[in-house]
């Protein structure tokens, strides 16, 4: 059997990143991710396959997530077999990176001091990170050079600071709309910023610049200028040499000693094989949920509640990204400033950011932390837009009437939407476990995750949505309306593994290194105590990053004590 | 033994038996289909007709997407079970005479059916069903000569998908 010095376990956006810096530095690794590989050229806009099916996920009566919520002061739990609500993100080489929509952001730098800034909110268990936004800063740069992130620097009271002057690409183009954006803004007196984009505007080595396609997010890229795991880091560390990537490989569990992880149990999906992976070092990168559950699934005599879970802390404080989501109409006979053509010019993006209520204060409202907001179009899909038009109020509508509404809707209005961005508190009430009752496919437990919002988090999504609201008015849109709720976007999740200096309140050290055993690391997201009010899919890659070289250290110090 | 008890018991040996299984089910879908698809598809026609402005259920062989797409193992089993039990409940609730009944019998009756939870929630999925077909690719055997999107002025994006279901 082959031993690697590092097996990684998940290869989407956490996993490339620490596989890509270990491959660099020229130690064997292995990458064991369950899903398959497609091929670039494969990555079509088939709304039915890619949209409407699970193609790049699993069946959820094959794997499945058990779903506690509470409803009228009871906690009531649904499989996601039943609800079809599921958990799975993307399982694929490159993970759920290959289907972001990769609108990114840094976090500010009291994100990460949240508690010392703002002190104890009743109910939320917030803490301070044992690191600062300067420590990551120098990752936030790396990231934009080798992951690949356009945009453009704009000085903002908000925005934080940054070591480089700007992106190493502009930002991607964008629709004449962003005219009649930036102008509604002013009226209101709010900064409009340009989104910067995990999306190349320019050739880079193997990837083409983006060719906007009109399909993004939720479609895997077929230029390659989407900047997922798989085209900016996975295939640069294939061409190292190093890299072993093994798809259709199952992790089920990890065996180890009091000290020492020993290898990884894993199966062959296609075969239905079970065999072992040894390494010297073992890196999880399932995606905050799966990573613990994978812990907790790897109980042994030392670790009888999860592996690494010494603290009792394992699979606690989980947390998402608070906020919710708005729309408007631009209608044909009403559009101020810019022509219907250049509006219904496919493509190009609305590529608009606001950070102006990342931190209220508001004479009446008071002063908390606030978020960030998105805009953008509608997603373009065709078959979902149809759906929506198919009620009349409270009845179907058919026949006839329903063909000139949609001829209607799609040639005379385009919807502009936005996404609020706000801090999911960890609470005592949102958390991943397993449930011993329900087995996936392969028979190991599934991951039970108790969901409950903190009522702040509802505060802070509906101040910001009112004032998008406001945004939308101005620029004409008709039918505006937005939806903050306590469900979770199942597609940003993190903590479980939180890290800390404390081995008795965290289950990770500042290196996400586990405080129990030697040779276990946690990359994804799991480690955030607190998740920012952005999507943080830039931290998660800026930290796994960081964390590669800090693994790349260890073996060079080692390597230099055997000389 | 209800369906939550079956799945959680029998997760085990799904991967033993679980191909033979959906083979042998597959025939008896398949049988079990034809025998409804004459009334699902005269809803199909009846939702989409003929003569609007976009195309019909019939002209773009709707039917044949759904059976097909109902057939494949990427889609939802309960789905595909509620399909074919909203069907049967139709048949039973127009003592199987929804086929030859003229457009405002037709009318009537699936309003008559979307007075009912059930019977709004599977008209509903036939509207999925159907809008998939007219607004997928027309790799999927509908959607001919891409007539659904030419009627709404929106196309499938590029690169186009060159196998269903990216060949799973
Ligand atoms: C539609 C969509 C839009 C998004 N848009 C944005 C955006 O605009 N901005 C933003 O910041 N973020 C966005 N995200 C979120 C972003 O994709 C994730 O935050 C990021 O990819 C998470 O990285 P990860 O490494 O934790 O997990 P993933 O990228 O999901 O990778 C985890 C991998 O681990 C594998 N795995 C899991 N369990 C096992 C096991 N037991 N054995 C082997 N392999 C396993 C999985 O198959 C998967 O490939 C979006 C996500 C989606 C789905
Ligand atoms: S070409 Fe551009 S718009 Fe299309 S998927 Fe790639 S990055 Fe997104």
């Amino acid at each position: 059997m082959k031993h690697f010095d590092v097996a990684i376990v998940g290869s989407g956006a956490s996993g490339g990143a620490v596989a890509y810096m270990l491959a660099k530095a020229g130690l064997k690794v292995a990458v064991l991710e369950k899903g398959r590989l497609i091929d670039r050229k494969a990555f079509s806009k088939d709304e039915i396959a890619y949209c409407r099916r699970d193609i790049a996920t699993p069946s959820l009566f094959d794997e499945y997530h058990i779903i506690e919520e509470k409803v009228d002061d009871k906690w009531i739990t649904t499989p996601t077999y039943e609800s079809g609500w599921s958990f799975w993100n993307g399982n694929i080489v490159g993970g759920s990176s290959n289907f972001m929509s990769g609108m990114f952001h840094r976090l500010h730098p009291d994100d990460f001091r949240l508690k010392s800034k703002y002190g104890d909110i009743k109910g939320a268990n917030v803490v301070d990170w044992p690191i600062s936004y300067n420590d990551l800063e120098p990752y936030y740069t790396l990231v934009e050079e080798v992951v690949g992130i356009s945009g453009k620097y704009q000085n903002h009271p908000f925005e934080p600071w940054r070591s480089s002057a700007d992106f190493p690409q502009p930002p991607t183009d964008e629709n004449e709309v962003v005219k009649l954006f930036d102008a509604s803004c002013s009226t209101l007196g709010v900064v409009p910023l340009i989104t910067p984009r995990a999306v190349l505007s320019r050739n880079k080595g193997h990837r083409n610049a983006c060719y906007y396609s009109n399909f993004c997010g939720s479609y895997g890229c077929s230029s390659g200028a989407k900047s997922s795991s798989r085209e900016a880091l996975l295939f640069p560390a294939l061409s190292t040499g190093n890299l072993t990537l093994i798809s259709n490989c199952y992790v089920k569990k990890l065996e180890s000693t009091q000290d020492r992880v020993t290898c990884a149990v894993v199966i062959d999906t296609l075969t239905n094989k079970e065999s072992k992976i040894t390494a010297s070092l073992f890196v999880l990168a399932a995606q905050a949920h799966e990573s613990s559950r994978l812990l907790f699934n790897s109980k042994n005599q030392f670790y009888p509640n999860g592996l690494a879970n010494s603290s009792g802390e394992l699979g606690k404080n989980l947390i998402f990204s608070a906020g919710g989501s708005g729309q408007g109409e631009l209608k044909k006979e009403t559009l101020k400033m810019i022509t219907f053509d250049k509006l219904m010019q496919t493509g190009l993006f609305l590529n608009r950011s606001v950070l102006d209520w990342y931190f209220v204060d508001d004479k009446n409202e008071g002063r908390f932390k606030g978020g960030s907001v998105e805009f953008m179009f509608e997603h373009q899909n065709i078959i979902s837009r149809a759906v929506k038009q198919c009620y009349e109020g409270e009845k179907l509508l058919w026949g006839k009437a329903l063909g000139e509404r949609l001829v209607k809707q799609f040639g005379e209005s385009k919807s502009i939407r936005f996404e609020v961005f706000n801090d999911w508190l960890p609470t005592n009430d949102c958390f991943v476990s397993v449930d011993e009752n329900h087995l996936d496919k392969w028979g190991m437990p599934v991951g039970k995750l108790r969901i409950s919002g903190h009522s702040h988090d509802l505060k802070v999504g509906n101040y910001i949505a009112k004032k998008c609201e406001k945004i939308l008015e101005a620029m004409g849109a008709e039918n505006i309306y937005s939806s903050v709720s306590a469900t979770p976007p199942q597609n940003l999740i993190a903590g479980g593994c939180r890290f800390g200096d404390d081995p008795k309140t965290s289950v990770l050290d500042r290196n996400c290194k586990s405080h129990d055993l030697e040779n276990l690391y946690v990359v994804d997201a799991s480690f955030m105590p607190t998740g920012g009010s952005v999507a943080y899919t830039w931290t998660i890659y800026a930290n796994a990053l960081r964390v590669g070289e800090h693994i790349v250290r260890l073996f060079e110090e080692e390597k230099r004590k055997r000389v | 033994m209800d369906r939550r008890y079956f799945l959680i018991s029998a997760g085990l040996f799904t991967i033993l038996f679980g191909a033979k299984i959906q083979e042998t089910q597959k025939s008896k879908l398949f049988s079990l289909f034809e025998s409804l698809i004459p009334t699902i598809e005269a809803v199909q026609n009846h939702l989409f007709p003929q003569g609007g402005k976009i195309p019909s259920a019939k002209e773009m062989n709707a039917i044949g997407f759904l059976k097909e797409t109902l057939l494949h193992r990427s889609f939802d089993r309960d789905t595909r079970d509620f399909v074919i039990e909203g069907a049967k409940e139709l048949i039973a609730r127009t003592d199987g005479k929804f086929v030859t009944m003229d457009e405002n019998q037709k009318e009537r009756a699936l309003r008559a059916y979307e007075e009912t939870d059930y019977g709004s929630s599977w008209l509903h999925r036939i509207m999925i069903l159907t809008m998939e077909a007219l607004f997928g690719d027309p790799l999927y055997g509908s959607n001919i000569h891409q007539s659904g999107w030419r009627a709404i002025g929106i196309f499938g994006g590029e690169p186009r998908p060159t196998s269903r279901y990216c060949q799973i």
